[in-house]
């Protein structure tokens, strides 16, 4: 069974007077440890697609299963537990707290576990640890370069041990080194942690890095092959 | 605990407006502290215990102590009415029959008699010169304390001149805004040989105010000064009914102390979150509930009004703490007391206005769809 399961997914906005439908009839298996990535224009329902994967969005038809849960249905709150377990989000930006620090920000996914305090500490140092910026836990976001800061978002993703991680864009605002360094991450916490990565972004090299690479375009998904990196 | 920590690290993005805030929850509560705590003055006033048994006999139809002026000599009359256990002259000498914040008011009385008569427990200096000298005075501890004045002193207001022997507190708080001195002294500097402004009268156990009162009263009915004879408690009623207005004016002034309380407090946190939609929308797409969010944005208010009322009680408490600000009229001295209670109510009413006001931002925050949240 697969990790993800879309079946017959659609998803309609309704914007002033027009109804959009980004996503009509979708349907989708993700393994457990793959590097997805998810291809397409600008409009063309990506990030709508990884919303829903990440329980942040509801389909208006069809069903969005991950790990066996339903995350179309369901009530709010209980979808809302369910991504404090399962999801590790990436954004484009990497949207930290900018009053707290580094390890403070790694930190809060754990502030909804009932984790004593000594362990969500060991746990935020581990994760920074493994995007190599243990030295930096002390400084404010602001202290940090852009790809820095997108590094302790994605120690922040990963330090509640998710099966998924979702990222959005995750080097769209970063310079050449700083994105090669964070795609490097993701693709090393595919292959050495097993973790699931859906990735969506329209630069080549970066979806060079996916294991399966899939176009989204008009509503409808189609397979784009792999060039060996 | 972990989201009072980002509660108070948000207050700090802007400095600035959050001390703003802040000083203006203070202000706003150190006016609605100074209302409350001069309606507790006057509860507390007018509350007397021994109110029920004091009757005060004042000339008729006159309702400032420079204007009631009755015979010394009524007082023979009265002490030996059915159901009078004692009888205590006074003539009253102030700098202001109208609302003054620097009430002055000298007590003229037999010195022994004014001890017997009036629940006074010295906290200063002694009696012995009080008694013995003709000069010799008590002072109540809040004025002794609002006017700076020590055992030893001398204390000059117009032609009354008097050397402080001690420092007295009372049960009854208006007598602590007192200063006693002798009868003839004071009626001389008065140029009132001979008359006396009131008759303080202890009624006996077991005898019906009312009907004593009635019976003095009936006694100079058709004398050329008439006497109005009514319970301590109806006579600081009425002398202070102005102050009763006062106070009715400075509630719709809490009120409005509130009111700004819940704007300044809703339009900083109002602002907050809307600063950081996106940031709330991240910590809901990380896993954090509505309650949460909702949680955090109240938290925020209420931290905002709890530090102005922490510094506006406080400040409050302190400054009438020390400066004993009491308010005068027709010759009652009512102290703005600002107690244990006044200080809980002003505190509790600040945090309630301080969650109403930071609940339509934390409902609007933890309502607003998360995709939506992350592309403002």
């Amino acid at each position: 069974m697969s990790l993800i399961e879309l079946r017959g997914v659609t998803r309609r906005y309704t914007k002033g007077e027009h109804t959009v439908a980004p996503l009509v009839d979708v349907d989708l298996d993700i393994e457990a440890g793959e590097f997805f990535v998810l291809l397409g224009p600008s409009g063309s329902g990506k990030t709508t697609l990884l919303n829903l994967l990440a329980g942040i969005d509801r389909p208006d038809g069809g069903s969005v299963v991950v790990g066996g849960t339903d995350v179309g249905a369901g009530r709010s709150k209980d979808l809302a537990r369910w991504r404090a377990a399962h999801v590790g989000y990436v954004f484009q930006r990497a949207n930290l707290v900018p009053v707290l620090t580094a390890q403070e920000n790694v930190e809060m996914p754990l502030w909804l576990t009932d984790l004593p305090a000594k362990e969500r500490s060991r746990r935020a140092a581990l994760a920074l640890s493994a995007v190599g910026l243990l030295e930096r836990a002390a400084h404010l976001p602001k202290q940090l370069s852009g790809g820095q800061e997108q590094r302790v978002a994605i120690a922040r993703a990963i330090v509640a041990d998710p099966e998924l991680i979702v990222a959005d864009e995750p080097t769209g605002s970063l310079d050449g080194e700083s994105a090669e360094a964070v795609l490097r991450l993701l693709a090393r916490l595919c292959t050495e942690r097993g973790k699931t990565i859906v990735m969506v972004t329209h630069d080549q090299h970066a979806a060079s890095y996916g294991t399966r690479l899939v176009r989204l375009e008009k509503g409808q998904l189609t397979a784009v092959e792999v060039a060996p990196r | 605990m972990k989201i009072a920590k980002l509660v108070g690290r948000n207050l700090g993005r802007r400095k600035a407006r959050s001390v703003m805030t802040v000083l203006g929850v203070a202000a706003a509560l150190c006016l609605l502290v100074a209302v409350d705590s001069l309606a507790s003055g006057l509860a507390g006033a007018l509350q007397s215990e021994d109110g029920a048994r004091s009757l005060v006999v004042y000339r008729k139809n006159r309702y400032c102590p420079q204007t009631s002026i009755l015979p010394e000599h009524y007082g023979a009359r009265i002490a030996a009415v059915d159901g009078v256990e004692s009888l205590l002259p006074v003539q009253v000498f102030l700098n202001n029959c109208r609302a003054s914040l620097d009430l002055v008011v000298f007590h003229g009385a037999p010195p022994e008699e004014a001890l017997a008569q009036r629940d006074l427990r010295l906290v200063a200096g002694s009696l012995d010169g009080y008694v013995s000298e003709r000069d010799g005075a008590l002072v109540g501890r809040s004025f002794a304390a609002r006017r700076g004045l020590e055992p030893g002193d001398r204390f000059r207001f117009g032609d009354v001149d008097v050397r402080i022997s001690g420092v007295f507190a009372s049960s009854d708080s208006t007598q602590e805004g007192v200063v006693l001195v002798h009868l003839a002294g004071l009626q001389r500097a008065a140029r009132r040989l001979g008359s006396v402004t009131q008759f303080d009268v202890r009624v006996a156990e077991g005898a019906d105010p009312k009907a004593v009162a009635q019976r003095i009263d009936a006694l100079f009915a058709t004398a050329e000064e008439p006497t109005d004879t009514r319970p301590k408690s109806a006579h600081l009623e009425s002398a202070t009914a102005d102050l009763v207005e006062m106070l009715r004016l400075g509630r719709w002034l809490a009120l409005a102390c509130l009111v700004v309380v819940l704007t300044l407090v809703a339009n900083t946190v109002w602002m907050g979150v809307q600063e950081r939609v996106r940031e709330l929308g991240v910590l809901r797409a990380m896993g954090f509930r509505e309650g949460h969010v909702l949680r955090l944005v109240l938290g925020e208010a209420v931290l905002l009004s709890a530090l102005g009322a922490a510094l506006g009680v406080g400040g409050a408490l302190l400054v009438l703490r020390f400066t004993h600000i009491s308010i005068g009229t027709e010759g009652i001295a009512i102290p703005l007391e600002a107690d244990a209670m006044v200080a809980l109510r002003g505190a509790a009413l600040a945090l309630l206005a301080g969650a109403a006001a930071g609940l339509l931002p934390a409902l609007q925050s933890a309502r607003r769809p998360v995709v939506e949240a992350l592309h403002a």
